[in-house]
């Protein structure tokens, strides 16, 4: 048993998911949907069993370091997060019809990782830059973080394309799911939840640049587009405490603020070079 | 409100200044000035760029190509600031004097109107009604708190009142990290120094103002350099020993490697790079006047003497490797009265015709190389003050978002006709309205149970009324509240 073995069959478990919840909320059958969360559960472990082997490997190689070092392990571990959170807000709020959402998204990391040209799935040293207990701490938090910011995009597209149907069942699989105004309730919650993260992300590999370089903020292009994430998320949580905006407002500034997540991650490191550049 | 006419110039500038109109526009500048800077090429990348030199003189007439450094970049950083200031210095007194606000009297009727609220009748009395009531809303929410009214017994409970107060905490933060940023470019600096291995150093070459030299009050000595790597041919890790020498003692000897640096009196040394440089140098120059062939010995940055001439030659520079024809050297040769000229010559390649200056033909028979680390020297007393607005801010985000001003009341009377008591309860959350929600229905269901509650003819409209509110609170807040007021200031008008 290999730990590529174990991610590889999560990327299919991952799609399997997706597509019972996606039946689910077609069919508007509700069993489907506790298969989805539980084959969401059970690629989770495989996915943490993975995760935990290929730690293990590096070890055994005489690299030693935590799966968080290049682009393929975070796209992993990204699709770890969005997992995760999603089952604890399953867990706590007993919403279900939302799953294929971040389940979608985790096999479209998972895939991405394992069939993208030029993606390195090999383990490989760890370069003297990264050799520091941040790393753990820095891309853990980031990455709840982004994964949050996932999830709240699928709502918000969710929300804009809910907003118009009635919450009649006679209206189809939309009508199915959580109203327009739960919707973007959640989505609020997710969305403070994924700023809070980032918030710990940045500071993290703040402190953790003065360390190695003294410097906590350089300018860098990841650190100054992981601010510019941070600038639109915080104007989405003052306009919407302050100003009271809600609904299509937070929802198209949330899927903005994701769209500056996604260049923050994969944009930086394949357009923009700078100190982040072993991301690629 | 009233008086806004009345209200100067000044005071609409004050406004503005406290506006989160202005908050956006902060924060959306911000974002749209650090995209530009993190596309165009910042600092000495310019001239590389392949812009026009119209386009060139462009961006740095608008300080584009060093941005998060111009004047305008920080004027909108101070913008955000001021806005801060201005908004708490505006909000906090508000705030304040709400939570010192005494709870006044009230009635069942002025609780109906709550957007959470439960009223039910009851047969049994008063009295005992009370501690039933106590009861449920201790094991829901926490102890009443009796307002000693005489007609009617009213209570009140709070908890969570400072929860109002941490976003002021994250407000503080980013002033305190802009404070501790000033502060470090102030009475910090940041440079670098090359240490060959064997020898010490207190130069250090700033990084802000080009050739800015600053000497340090003792001595860096880099004993030993080294690099290893993994099977792979990837760097595994730099490490040097260092010695700091003060008043010409050894004071401190430590290893650093990147990731974990050295501190002496407030200034800290970052493995950063190595290199190799020049030791000595054996050369042979072949006068071709002359037919002569002389051997000079020679370091870097010395001038000497070419034997039997009044010329002079000096290495100006090294380069181990100068674009990939291995080690060369910048040698500059000068004539009496007459302007220098100078050349790279190559130690590896003889016949490159670099290596010939003026009459001299120059062949490099003997290098020997010294390695050098690369250290980043740092000194920021304000790097504390920057660490702990970042704890404040994270406390204050965590606790604005994850905290809450919960407020239940509830009061007992008897009805009109005397023959019923009646039972109201009402709560308020600043935040997280559903969880609060949740339990403010628990309680409703607890009271009916206990109370043996019967509906209420009178308030028969009001159930559904708080149906549809429930149904809607976001919507309802958006309605009710004006935009930079909150519900509570709105209240207490």
């Amino acid at each position: 048993m290999t730990s590529s073995l174990l991610l590889s069959i999560t990327t299919f478990i991952y799609l399997l998911c997706t597509v019972l919840y996606v039946a689910a909320v077609v069919f508007r059958y509700r069993p489907l949907l506790f298969a989805g969360t539980m084959t969401a559960l059970g690629g989770f472990i495989i996915q943490t069993a993975g995760i935990i082997l290929r730690w293990k490997e590096s070890y055994d190689m005489g690299y030693g370091h935590a799966p968080l070092s290049n682009m393929y392990e975070s796209l992993v571990f990204g699709a770890w997060s969005i997992i995760a959170i999603y089952l604890v807000f399953e867990w706590r709020s007993r919403q279900r019809a939302l799953g294929f959402v971040p389940a979608g998204m985790a096999f479209i990391a998972m895939a991405y990782a394992s069939f993208a040209t030029g993606m390195d799935a090999k383990i490989q040293p760890l370069v003297p830059a990264l050799k520091s207990n941040w790393l753990i701490a820095h891309v853990i938090t980031c990455f709840l973080g982004y994964a949050a910011f996932a999830v709240s995009f699928g709502l918000s597209m969710l929300y804009l394309l809910r907003k118009d149907v009635k919450d009649n069942p006679g209206h189809g699989a939309l009508a199915f799911l959580p109203n327009a105004r739960q919707l973007d309730s959640i989505n609020y919650q997710m969305i403070v939840f994924g700023f809070l993260w980032l918030s710990v992300g940045i500071i993290t590999g703040s402190v953790w640049a003065n360390s190695a370089w003294g410097t906590y903020w350089s300018w860098d292009p990841k650190e100054t587009w992981s601010l510019i994430t941070w600038f639109i998320y915080a104007a989405l949580l003052h306009a919407r405490t302050m100003k009271g905006w809600q609904g299509p407002r937070v929802a198209w500034l949330s899927m903005i603020g994701f769209a500056c997540v996604l260049f923050t991650y994969f944009g930086v490191n394949y357009l923009l070079s700078g100190l982040h550049s072993y991301g690629r | 409100m009233a008086n806004e006419k009345e209200k100067g110039s000044s005071a609409n500038i004050l406004d503005w200044l406290a506006s989160l109109k202005l908050t956006l526009f902060v924060f959306f500048s911000l974002a749209a000035a650090s995209t530009i800077g993190t596309l165009l090429p910042q600092g000495a990348e310019l001239e590389e760029s392949g812009f026009s030199p119209g386009t060139i003189s462009l961006i740095q007439s608008l300080g584009l190509n060093n941005l998060y450094h111009s004047s305008w970049f920080r004027m909108l950083l101070m913008l955000l600031c001021v806005n801060l200031l201005v908004c708490t210095i505006d909000r906090l007194p508000k705030t304040i004097k709400l939570l010192r606000r005494q709870e006044d009297q009230f009635d069942s009727n002025k609780l109906s109107k709550f957007g959470t609220s439960a009223v039910m009748a009851t047969r049994m009395s008063a009295e005992e009604v009370r501690p039933l009531v106590q009861n449920a809303v201790a094991e829901t929410f926490g102890q009443l708190k009796d307002l000693g009214s005489s007609a009617r017994f009213c209570g009140v409970l709070e908890k969570g009142r400072w929860s109002r107060l941490m976003v002021y905490g994250v407000h503080a933060s980013v002033i305190l990290v802009v404070l501790g940023a000033l502060l470090g470019s102030i009475v910090g600096y940041k440079g670098f120094m090359n240490i060959p291995e064997g020898e010490a150093s207190d130069e250090v070459e700033l990084t802000v103002g080009a050739h800015n030299h600053l000497t340090l009050p003792f001595q860096v000595k880099c004993d030993k350099f080294e690099v290893s790597f993994y099977d792979t041919g990837a760097p595994k890790e730099f490490k040097s020993d260092l010695t700091i020498i003060d008043n010409g003692k050894e004071v401190v000897k430590q290893p650093i490697v990147v990731n974990d640096p050295l501190s002496y009196n407030g200034v800290t040394f970052y493995q950063s790079s190595y290199g190799a440089t020049l030791k000595h140098v054996e050369l042979e120059i072949k006068d071709s006047n002359s037919g002569k062939t002389e051997k000079v010995t020679t370091s870097l940055q010395q001038t000497v003497s070419i034997p039997g001439t009044d010329d002079q030659i000096r290495i100006s520079e090294f380069q181990d490797n100068l674009m990939g024809f291995g080690p060369a050297l910048g040698v500059v040769i000068s004539k009496p009265a007459k302007p220098a000229n100078g050349s790279w010559v190559l130690a590896q390649k003889p016949d490159f015709h670099g290596n010939k200056i003026l009459n001299y033909q120059i062949k490099v028979k003997n290098i020997s190389k010294a390695n050098y680390t690369g250290l980043q020297v740092s000194r920021d007393p304000g790097v504390w003050v920057v660490y702990m607005g970042f704890t404040l801010m994270l406390l204050g985000i965590m606790l604005t978002f994850y905290s809450s001003h919960n407020k239940v009341w509830a009061c007992i009377e008897p009805n009109e006709n005397g023959n019923r008591t009646i039972v109201a309860v009402a709560g308020r959350s600043s935040r997280n309205a559903p969880a609060f929600n949740d339990k403010f229905d628990e309680l409703r269901d607890r009271l009916n149970s206990v109370l043996k509650a019967e509906p209420i003819k009178l308030e028969q409209t009001k159930p559904e009324k708080a149906k549809a509110e429930k149904a809607r609170p976001e919507k309802a807040k958006a309605e009710k509240t004006k935009p930079g007021k909150t519900k509570e200031e709105k209240k207490k008008k």
